[in-house]
Order: C-alpha cells, then sequence, then structure tokens
C-alpha cells in the first residue's frame, strides 16, 4: 500500500516559486490563500537554503485531532484531506498545524474566517471524482487521473518531490549518494560510510575514507 | 410556581449532567475512523471512476511509474 | 575627444581597465567570505554568521539548517500572509495537549461535579425557606433598569454557555448521537452565535459592574456570613446587607474577574484581522477554556441559588419586588436599612412607585 509524502531537497531548492504559482494556477486559489510556500533560511548569505511546505500530511495529524466538527479524513494512501461542508471556520486546525497549513479566506469583516482550504495532495474532497463541486471546492483531483501533486511534477530542479514514500526513498537515497551529500544530518555518513569523491567538498575532520559507492551507484535504483 | 419550576429544572438537570457524563469517557480524539479506512466519510478511493474503474493495482502502477519521472538520473539516462 | 583618439593608446586604455577589474575582483574573491553584510536584516546577523563559519570548517554538516527550520524563528518568504516565514512552529502542539487533555477532561469533570454536588444538596437539604408567613408587604428591591441588565447579561450567558459547551465538549459527546452532518449543522450555527453574542456579553458586564458595584463593597459582617456558610447547613439565618457575601463573590470574582478574563481572551479569538500569532491565539484559547470552565460552574451555583434553591429569590429579579419577610430573614441589615429609610438612592422610591407597597386590599 502507498504511502503518499513529500519531500523537498534542501540542496536543490532554488526557491523560484515555481510550486506556489502552480498550485495556485492547478486549483484556481483566490486571493489570500496559498496552500504551498517557499521560505529561504539564511537569506542571501553562503549557506542558504530553501525548503518548499505545505501541508506535510501528517499520521498523527494535528488538524484532526483537534477539528471540533471532525471534518478530517485520511486516504488509504495517507493522504490528509477534509470536508469544507461540516468546516465550521474556528481556525483550531491553524493553531495546531506545525506547518502553518491550513488557510482561511477573509469572509467577511473583523476577519471573519471563512471554510478552511489546504493542500490536498492533488487528491480534490468527499465529492465525485473530477466533478465541477470538487473542483469548486478543493481544486482538481489529479491523483484519480493518476498524476501526481502539480507543485511535484512541475520542479524544475526536481528538488520538491511527491508521491510513494518508498519510490521517494529510492531516488533521493540515488541522488545523494551521486552527489556524496545532502542526508548528512540522519547519520547518512556513519551509517553507510562517507561516499568518495561527492562534490569536492573538503571532509569533515575524522571522516573515514570510504570505498566508493557514489559513481558506482546502482542506475536509478531499484523500481 | 416553585413546584412547576422544579419539575422543569431537575428532569434538564438530569439530562444535562447525563450528556456531560457521556463527554468524559476515554474516546479517541477523532471519532469514526479507522486507520486506512473511509469509514465515516463519503469519499471514494482515487482509482474507483475512469480511467481506472476501479482497478487499484493499475492506477498504483501508474503513479509508480509516473514518480520515477521524477528521477532525473533514470529519465536522462544518467 | 573621439576624434583624437590614438587607436593604439586606446587599446593600452582598454587593456588597463580589463587588468584593473580583474584586480579588484580577485582582491574580492580572496576576501574571507564572513567580510561581507552577513544578513539582509540585523536580526538574522548572528545565524547567518555561524552559518557562514559552519560552511568553511564543516561543508558538509547541514545540522545548523534543520535546527533553524525547527526553531520557529521568521525567515524570508514571498508568500504574504500571517506567520508565512515561519517554517515550524512548535506551540501547536503544546496547545492541543492542553486543549485535548487536561482542559478538556479536568474542565468537563470539574462542571460535572458541580452540577452532581449542586443536585446532592437538593435533595439532601432542599431549597431555603422562609421561617416566618410572608406579611404580604412588598419591598422594592430591584428597579426595572436593573431587571433589564441582569436579564440581557444573563441570556447572553447563558446563549455563550450552551454554545461554547457544543463548540468545546460536543465533538465527544453529541457528535457520536448526531452524526457528522447534523454536528456540523449545529455547530455552524452555535460558532456564529458564540462569536456575535461574545461583544454583547462583554458590554453587559461592564454596565453590570457599575450598575451593582455600590452594594458590593465588601464589610466586616461578610467574613461572619461566610464562615458560617451562610447558613446553609445549619438552617439558621445570617445577616447580610443587600447582597450577602456569597453574591459579592459571584460578583468580584465571577462577573468582574472572570468577565474580563473571558471577554479579553476572546476577543483575542473573535477578531483574527488583527495579525495575532499563533502562539497569542493558543494562550488566549486555552484561558479563554479554563475561565470559562470556572465561570460556567460558578453560574450554576448562582442559577441554583436563584431559581430552585432558595423561595423568592427568583421572584425578585422578576418583579423587582420582595416580601418584607424575606427581606428580613435573608438580607436583616438591609431590612433594617429599607425601614429606618437609609435606603441608597438606587432603590428611592419614586413618586409612583413606594418602597413598601401597602399590602393588596
Amino acid at each position: 500500500m502507498a504511502r503518499m509524502k513529500f519531500l523537498c531537497d534542501a540542496e536543490r531548492c532554488i526557491e523560484c516559486n515555481g510550486c506556489v504559482t502552480a498550485c495556485k494556477q492547478e486549483h484556481e486559489i483566490p486571493w489570500g490563500v496559498n496552500r504551498r510556500r517557499v521560505v529561504t533560511m539564511n537569506d542571501g548569505v553562503p549557506g542558504e537554503r530553501s525548503i518548499s511546505v505545505a501541508c506535510m500530511h501528517c499520521s498523527d495529524a494535528p488538524c484532526m485531532a483537534v477539528c471540533p466538527v471532525d471534518c478530517f479524513y485520511k486516504t488509504d494512501q495517507g493522504v490528509v484531506l477534509h470536508d469544507k461542508d461540516m468546516c465550521i471556520g474556528c481556525g483550531y486546525c491553524f493553531y495546531a498545524c506545525p506547518f502553518g497549513a491550513p488557510q482561511f479566506p477573509q469572509l467577511g469583516a473583523f476577519g471573519v474566517r471563512g471554510k478552511m482550504d489546504k493542500c490536498t495532495f492533488c487528491a480534490g474532497g468527499p465529492e465525485p471524482d473530477g466533478s465541477a463541486a470538487e473542483f469548486e471546492k478543493y481544486g482538481r483531483n489529479r491523483l484519480s487521473e493518476g498524476k501526481l501533486p502539480v507543485c511535484a511534477e512541475m520542479c524544475s530542479t526536481k528538488a520538491l518531490l511527491a508521491g510513494d514514500g518508498d519510490v521517494l526513498a529510492d531516488i533521493y537515497r540515488d541522488r545523494v549518494l551521486r552527489r556524496g551529500k545532502g542526508a548528512e544530518v540522519w547519520g547518512w555518513a556513519t551509517a553507510y560510510k562517507a561516499p568518495a569523491g561527492g562534490n569536492g567538498a573538503p571532509r569533515p575532520a575524522g571522516a573515514t575514507p570510504a570505498p566508493s559507492a557514489g559513481p558506482a551507484a546502482p542506475q536509478g535504483g531499484k523500481s | 410556581m416553585t413546584r412547576r419550576l422544579e419539575a422543569i429544572v431537575v428532569p434538564l438537570a438530569a439530562a444535562l449532567s447525563a450528556l456531560m457524563l457521556a463527554g468524559c469517557g476515554e474516546r479517541p480524539q477523532v471519532v469514526d475512523y479507522k486507520q486506512g479506512t473511509y469509514s465515516g466519510k463519503p469519499d471514494t478511493p482515487a482509482w474507483s471512476n475512469a480511467p481506472f474503474n476501479g482497478n487499484e493495482q493499475e492506477w498504483t502502477n501508474v503513479l509508480k511509474q509516473r514518480a520515477q519521472n521524477q528521477n532525473e538520473y533514470k529519465r536522462i539516462g544518467g | 575627444m573621439a576624434g583624437h583618439d590614438d587607436p593604439v593608446m586606446s587599446r593600452a586604455m582598454r587593456a588597463a581597465r580589463s587588468l584593473a577589474v580583474v584586480v579588484a575582483w580577485a582582491a574580492l574573491s580572496a576576501m574571507p567570505a564572513h567580510a561581507q553584510s552577513p544578513a539582509l536584516n540585523a536580526d538574522d546577523a548572528a545565524s547567518a554568521k555561524a552559518q557562514q563559519l559552519q560552511q568553511e570548517t564543516q561543508p558538509l554538516n547541514n545540522q545548523p539548517v534543520w535546527s533553524e527550520v525547527r526553531s520557529g524563528r521568521p525567515q524570508v518568504t514571498q508568500v504574504r500572509g500571517r506567520e508565512t516565514n515561519v517554517l515550524i512552529q512548535q506551540g501547536g502542539q503544546t496547545w492541543r495537549a492542553l486543549r485535548n487533555g487536561q482542559v478538556a477532561v479536568y474542565g468537563g469533570w470539574a462542571i460535572v461535579v458541580i452540577l452532581v454536588a449542586i443536585a446532592a444538596f437538593y435533595l439532601w437539604k432542599g431549597p431555603l425557606r422562609l421561617h416566618s408567613p410572608m406579611t404580604g408587604r412588598k419591598i422594592r428591591r430591584f428597579l426595572p433598569f436593573q431587571q433589564l441588565i441582569h436579564w440581557t447579561t444573563a441570556t447572553a450567558f447563558v446563549v455563550l454557555a450552551i454554545t461554547g459547551i457544543i463548540l468545546g465538549f460536543g465533538k465527544s459527546m453529541l457528535l457520536p448521537i448526531l452524526g457528522h452532518t447534523l454536528f456540523s449543522w449545529l455547530a455552524q450555527i452555535a460558532k456564529p452565535l458564540h462569536n456575535f453574542m461574545g461583544p454583547v456579553f462583554a458590554v453587559c458586564t461592564v454596565i453590570i459592574f457599575f450598575t451593582f458595584v455600590r452594594r458590593n463593597w465588601w464589610r466586616a459582617y461578610d467574613m461572619v456570613w461566610i464562615r458560617k456558610f451562610g447558613g446553609m447547613l445549619s438552617g439558621h439565618d445570617v445577616p447580610s446587607g443587600k447582597f450577602n457575601a456569597g453574591e459579592k463573590l459571584w460578583f468580584w470574582g465571577g462577573v468582574l474577574f472572570l468577565g474580563v478574563v473571558v471577554s479579553a481572551s476572546g476577543f483575542v479569538l473573535d477578531f483574527a484581522n488583527f495579525d495575532q500569532t499563533r502562539q497569542t491565539m493558543q494562550w488566549a484559547n486555552i484561558i479563554h477554556l479554563a475561565a470559562a470552565c470556572l465561570f460556567m460552574m460558578a453560574g450554576l451555583g448562582h442559577i441554583y441559588m436563584g431559581t430552585i434553591g432558595m423561595i423568592g429569590a427568583y421572584q425578585a429579579m422578576k418583579t423587582g419586588y420582595v416580601d418584607e419577610t424575606w427581606a428580613r430573614e435573608h438580607h436583616l441589615y438591609w431590612y433594617e436599612d429599607v425601614k429606618a429609610g437609609r435606603v441608597d438612592v438606587e432603590a428611592v422610591p419614586s413618586s409612583k412607585e413606594p418602597a413598601v407597597k401597602p399590602r393588596p386590599a
């Protein structure tokens, strides 16, 4: 059973905001609502990193836990969706979400919240797949057409990946082995030894030269 | 007057406290949801309509293949 | 000048200029990286500098980046909106744990316990009755304006309490009974009602405070009343002023303190257009829920004493008049004041409405 995930490669993201634009265009999202955004750290200095973030479709989703009308549900593939007909616009999901994914169109004076809107992993909502009603409320249902989220599919540097977690892990492992950097934070070098060659950057002190893994990496990983 | 008031207030208080007591039970935070199912919510799986018409295996394969488009080492034969 | 240009000279000058550019570029490149302006805004200077050093000493170590991701500090983004520049906010998890855990469980249980305690007390002692027969002579206790503001506030309070319970505890109490669709309709009515009734209640709180504050100053005999628990257990009447110590506690602790806390935190949640951060709204929500649970508990006590808990109390606020016997037994000092003509301005009889009504013929 597939488990849908987003993966953003911070080594590749160039903050072009193409994913943001593509998402808005694909789902015809109104002004003031942004299902996806790109955030840059250490902007303008060496070591700058950008990350594209939207709903992360958590396993133990805080929004589901706090919703007072229980309007959220999770598909077989781990996509967190919600029913806008039930939503009362209380904003609790916005308080709870670590990633700032839930968005609220402003309905009236004093910032009265309308129905919550968030990334659907391009999987629509409870309405019949591909129907006009579904499109109006949640945007296109690309998953039911056999397509992946548009933000990842059109990413120019392939920094943003979307799809089954197992497949993404293969793609990313292959990539990291070839370029020799990017996943050190979770102890890649310790677990599998540092790849030889890499990008020519100096090795951290104490790192042992590894038996070659990089250049001889398997073609495309297993598929 | 007081009698009539009692007749209204006492059953009301009893019903209210019974209702409130129901809220103190140990319940999961998400009602009517079982892991990996659509239970309680009226949505259909992504492969239920055309072009897949309920063929889950085909849908899974198509998505897997499509996900490999994101692997440029494979795509451009690197 | 261009006309006099010697082609050879010109070429030499161009070469010299190119050389100067190359030298300048090389000099700039050779400068250590951290000599440049480290960050666009001053707040990021320290972390940017650390990141730069990190790049030089440990180019393969991304740990600082991922700590930065989790830090919740504002970064740079092109997307406009509230806190869009924060990647991960960690307060939400704390809020969720408190909101669904301690606050919901203890708050909910506390209300149930109070309800059960009141019911048990009522079954055990019954309502407080008068010891002597009623005289039939009525004394004015509340002016029409006081009745109006009391019942307006009371209506707002009850509406807010019921809608608040639906929104706060409905998911575990009503949703399993009503089902998703029906409960969602109920909640969609409850939320705007709660949001619009809130400011009404806040205004009422201010008015009701100034209306009743004069007779609620704490007096020495109030401590005696507290020590004897108002004679509720002994059955002996304890003298008090126009308002007894229990009513004064409700006035200062309930109407004033909890009223202000609930209103202020409610405004933070109600008006989402002032760019409050999520952290502000999370804490406002926790305070709002805790204070509201206390308020409902105290309110239950007040409603009990004002309706079935004490014979004659409900009539006082409904009609504005009380029987002389009731006044003498429950509010002796106030009764003596009225009898001696020392009544305060609010109870001074107009020419049409005498302070002491004659026995109906």
